[in-house]
This record gives C-alpha cells, sequence and structure tokens, in this order.
C-alpha cells in the first residue's frame, strides 16, 4: 500500500523533497521510539499498564534491525565480492554462504547460534540478544549479497571501459563509476531484505531476547486477553515498517536522476 | 614527422579460433587524422582498442611514445591518461551530471582542485557546444549531444592522441553532423586522432590517411584522394559502392 504523506511543495527540487521526506520520517522513528510509552499509558486495559514493556520491546526490535540490517549490508556486500572474485577460492566460499544460509530456516540459524556455536568454539558464548544479531546479520547478508551482486552485474561493460580510457585507477572507477549505479539496482532490494528482517527480528524471542513479539505474548499469557495484545503488537510493527518504507522510497527517489518515478 | 607517436609491430590477435588480425604492422605520427575502414568483423575495432589496451595483443609490440603498451600498471595508468577514446554507445556515466562527467578523470587521476577541473570543463563543453547543458543528466540529453559531451570529457586529459570507435554509428543520421563538426574542429586543431568510421564524406575531407583492413590485415595505406578518386582494387571498390550516400 503506497501511504503517500503530504506533498511537499512542487517548487522545491527532487532532492530537496526527498530529503525533507527522509528528515521527517528519521524524526518521527526517533520520536517513536522516544515517547511511544505516553500514548500507549492513556490505552485501557491491558496495554495501559504495561505501556513502558512495549516501549523498551520496541526500542529492542528497532536495535536488533538496525544493527543486523547495517553489519547484513556490509556481509552481504563482501559476500557480493567474493562471488564476482577472480580468486576461485574466494568464490567458493562466498556461494557456500549464501547456499548455506538462504537455504536453511532462519529460526534454526538463530538457535544455532545462540546454542551450538557455544558448544562448538566455547569462547563464543554470546548474549542472548549478540547471538540474534549475529545470525540475523549473517542471514540478511546472505539474500543481500545476491542483491548486490546483481546490481553490480547490471552495470554496463562500458562504463568500466570509459573509465579506464580515462586513466581511471581500478579503486576509483569501482567507487565512483561501478558502485554508484550498483547500488541504485540493488536498493529496492536492500529495502526489502531489511523491511523483512524487521519482522524476521521476532524469531529472536525463541531465545529469550525481550523484544516486541516477546512482550506482546507476555503480555497476551499474564493477562489472557490476547486480542487487543496481539493487536497492539501487529500495529506497531506496521507502524516501523511504514516509517521505513517512507525513509527508503525517499531514498530511492533522491537516486532516481532519471525522474523515472512519479 | 621523425618519429611516429604510436608503433604497432606484427600484432596478432585471435578470439577462439578466429584470427581477427595476422601480423599487422603500422604507425601513427603526431597530428595526423588516420581514419580506419573496413567491414564489419574486419578487426578494425580490436585494432584501436588494442592501442589503449582495452583489448590485449597475442604477440608482436605496440608503442606509444617508445612506452611499450602492456599490462605493468604504471606504464598503463600513464598510456591511458595519454590515450582519450570515444565510443559508439558514449558511455556516459549516467548517475553524474554533464559536467561532473567531464571532471571526475581530472579530479581522480591528477589531483585537481574542483574548481580549476570546473572551469577547464566548461572551456571545453563550450568549444563542443555544451556548457548550456553542464548540470543535466546524460538521460536528458539526445544521441549527439551525449556524444559531444564524451568528446569534451576525453579531452579534460588532454590526451596526446584521440581514438574514436565508430562515433556516429549509433545516432539518429540528423545528430551526425553535429558530431563530425566537433571532429573537424578538432582535427584542425593538430589532434591527433585514429577514427573507425563508416562516414565516408567524413574521411575524404578530413583525414590525412585512410587504412582500409580486410579480414584482419591492411589492405590499403593510402592517402583520402589515392583511396577515395583512384581506386584499384575491386574489393574495396564494391566496399565504397555498399556504404557510399
Amino acid at each position: 500500500m503506497n501511504l503517500s504523506l503530504p506533498s511537499w511543495p512542487a517548487s522545491w527540487g527532487r532532492q530537496a523533497r526527498s530529503s525533507a521526506t527522509m528528515a521527517v520520517a528519521g524524526s518521527v522513528l526517533v520520536l517513536i521510539l522516544w515517547l511511544m510509552a505516553i500514548p500507549l499509558s492513556w490505552a485501557p486495559e491491558p496495554i495501559g499498564p504495561n505501556a513502558a514493556d512495549f516501549a523498551e520491546g520496541t526500542r529492542v526490535t528497532v536495535q536488533l534491525t538496525l544493527v543486523a540490517g547495517l553489519a547484513g549490508v556490509l556481509i552481504g556486500f563482501l559476500a557480493a565480492m567474493g562471488k564476482l572474485s577472480k580468486v576461485a577460492a574466494l568464490r567458493w566460499l562466498a556461494g557456500v554462504y549464501i547456499w548455506v544460509m538462504r537455504g536453511t530456516p532462519l529460526l534454526v540459524q538463530v538457535l544455532f547460534v545462540y546454542f551450538a556455536l557455544p558448544s562448538l568454539v566455547p569462547s563464543l558464548q554470546l548474549s542472548d540478544f549478540t547471538s540474534a544479531c549475529v545470525a540475523l546479520a549473517l542471514n540478511v547478508g546472505a539474500y543481500n549479497a545476491e542483491a548486490i551482486r546483481s546490481g553490480l552485474l547490471a552495470v554496463h561493460k562500458g562504463q568500466m571501459e570509459a573509465a579506464k580510457s580515462l586513466g581511471m585507477s581500478n579503486w576509483h572507477t569501482f567507487i565512483d563509476v561501478t558502485f554508484p549505479q550498483a547500488m541504485k539496482v540493488a536498493l529496492p532490494s536492500l529495502v526489502n531484505n531489511v523491511v523483512s528482517l524487521l519482522k524476521d527480528s521476532s524469531l529472536a524471542y525463541t531465545i529469550g531476547v525481550v523484544e516486541l513479539t516477546n512482550v506482546g505474548n507476555r503480555v497476551q499469557a499474564a493477562t489472557f486477553q490476547p486480542m487487543p495484545t496481539l493487536v497492539t503488537t501487529a500495529i506497531i510493527y506496521l507502524v516501523l515498517t511504514t516509517v521505513m518504507t517512507q525513509i527508503s522510497d525517499a531514498v530511492e527517489r533522491r537516486y532516481d536522476v532519471e525522474g523515472r518515478q512519479p | 614527422m621523425t618519429q611516429p607517436l604510436i608503433r604497432v609491430d606484427r600484432v596478432n590477435k585471435t578470439f577462439g579460433t578466429q584470427h581477427v588480425l595476422r601480423d599487422v604492422s603500422t604507425h601513427f605520427n603526431a597530428g595526423e587524422v588516420t581514419v580506419i575502414l573496413g567491414s564489419s568483423g574486419s578487426g578494425k575495432s580490436t585494432l584501436l582498442r588494442m592501442l589503449n589496451r582495452l583489448e590485449t595483443h597475442d604477440s608482436g609490440r605496440i608503442l606509444l611514445d617508445n612506452q611499450e603498451v602492456g599490462d605493468d600498471p604504471r606504464s598503463l595508468a600513464s598510456l591511458r591518461r595519454d590515450v582519450g577514446m570515444v565510443f559508439q554507445q558514449f558511455n556516459l556515466f549516467p548517475h553524474l551530471t554533464v559536467l561532473e562527467n567531464v571532471t571526475l578523470a581530472p579530479r581522480r587521476v591528477h589531483g585537481t582542485p574542483r574548481a580549476a577541473a570546473n572551469a577547464k570543463a566548461m572551456e571545453l563543453l563550450k568549444r563542443v557546444g555544451m556548457d548550456a547543458h553542464a548540470h543535466k543528466h546524460p538521460f536528458a540529453l539526445s544521441g549527439g549531444q551525449q556524444q559531444r559531451v564524451a568528446i569534451a570529457r576525453a579531452l579534460a586529459m588532454e590526451p596526446k592522441v584521440m581514438l574514436f570507435d565508430e562515433p556516429t554509428s549509433a545516432l539518429d543520421p540528423e545528430m551526425v553532423k553535429e558530431v563530425l563538426d566537433v571532429m573537424k574542429q578538432l582535427a584542425r586543431s593538430g589532434m591527433t586522432m585514429i577514427i573507425v568510421t563508416h562516414e565516408m564524406g567524413f574521411a575524404r575531407e578530413v583525414s590525412d590517411r585512410v587504412l582500409f583492413l580486410h579480414q584482419g590485415d591492411i589492405v590499403q595505406d593510402r592517402s583520402p584522394a589515392e583511396f577515395f578518386e583512384q581506386q584499384d582494387n575491386p574489393r574495396i571498390r564494391a566496399f565504397l559502392g555498399q556504404v557510399a550516400h
């Protein structure tokens, strides 16, 4: 669904409008995280008395998403580079990583990092929050790798030839020519992956991270009122994904120099 | 001209089983405009692209200013700084404005400060008649305009020689002239140019020398007057008959 916020003055340029949307949506997100306990506390039983828990759970969910999302983009970039590398061993390594992470359930991966990894490497006894971040980042990284790889492959060979013929180094050719064009292609898929990640972060609940789903379930179990608690939980997720999509749409529009988007 | 700028010495190239260049030897003098003609698949683009190593040669030697064209990174970088190239498909950077397209390489390769690079770029854009479009993105320009920007972009690196790989082949007919006019003006300024083209009128008017390639061999190397007016080779006459307009 496309929930367009009131539009900016038509006299503003495309970049100004998208920057304004990003700034507003970003501030809205911060405000929600900071102040959401106040409106929630006005709600009737069983939400009102548990408003602070809902707010804290939401903050943890957003933290999980941001940490795993940022790490996931970095991992995805490295894996994409690995898959396109001239070195066969790197291609193989990246291929195996993507194959395993995409071919096994995220729930199993979360449980694996938390329970099985310490028995394999005792020093890797991670906290529940860290374990969830690691599993989510590795998982979304594999999907991001495919998105970034297809972005890199979509850049026309003539672009690299033009840059080289101008005497630009491989590094500058990549940074100034290939990468920006690849990211523009990869961006919609990356955004999709991060929105999925926000929802998938609810699986952290299984290893005891007190994030939004966990809070909702606890309140539901304690008050025997599943309807209002789960609806509240769902609405909070919906608000978060909506704000996130607004930000990412604005990012896409900002780089849409050809004005293809209305 | 005492010393040729570029020397090509018994160069061979195969793609799979196809022998695209056979023992090709020639040279290009500074200040000279050379047009390379030949039917499709004759190896003319391959020869051109070897001169700045977008294509490698299997054997033989290519020397530019007595520097061997090869894989050594340092000499390759200096080679490409000295050789500008204009492509059939323009290959402008779509995410950058016209001005950024022209200034990117000078800023990154020579470390030219932004203000100086911009000033130089505006001067070049004025020369190709594109200064009014400096802040547009390539998608907003016609093919002819894009190609003129591409020429300005190559010139911004102050190359010693400019290579043109079918610069007007992807253009609508009414835009060919504006690009050829810029190239003529460049030729008059004394730039060394090597041009693969099918524009016979341009070749006849502007070039100092015509090379004709057929199946990987340089079949003829003549002045344009001799090549076009006194052509005695029946195969080339047939070729000229087909492309003449």
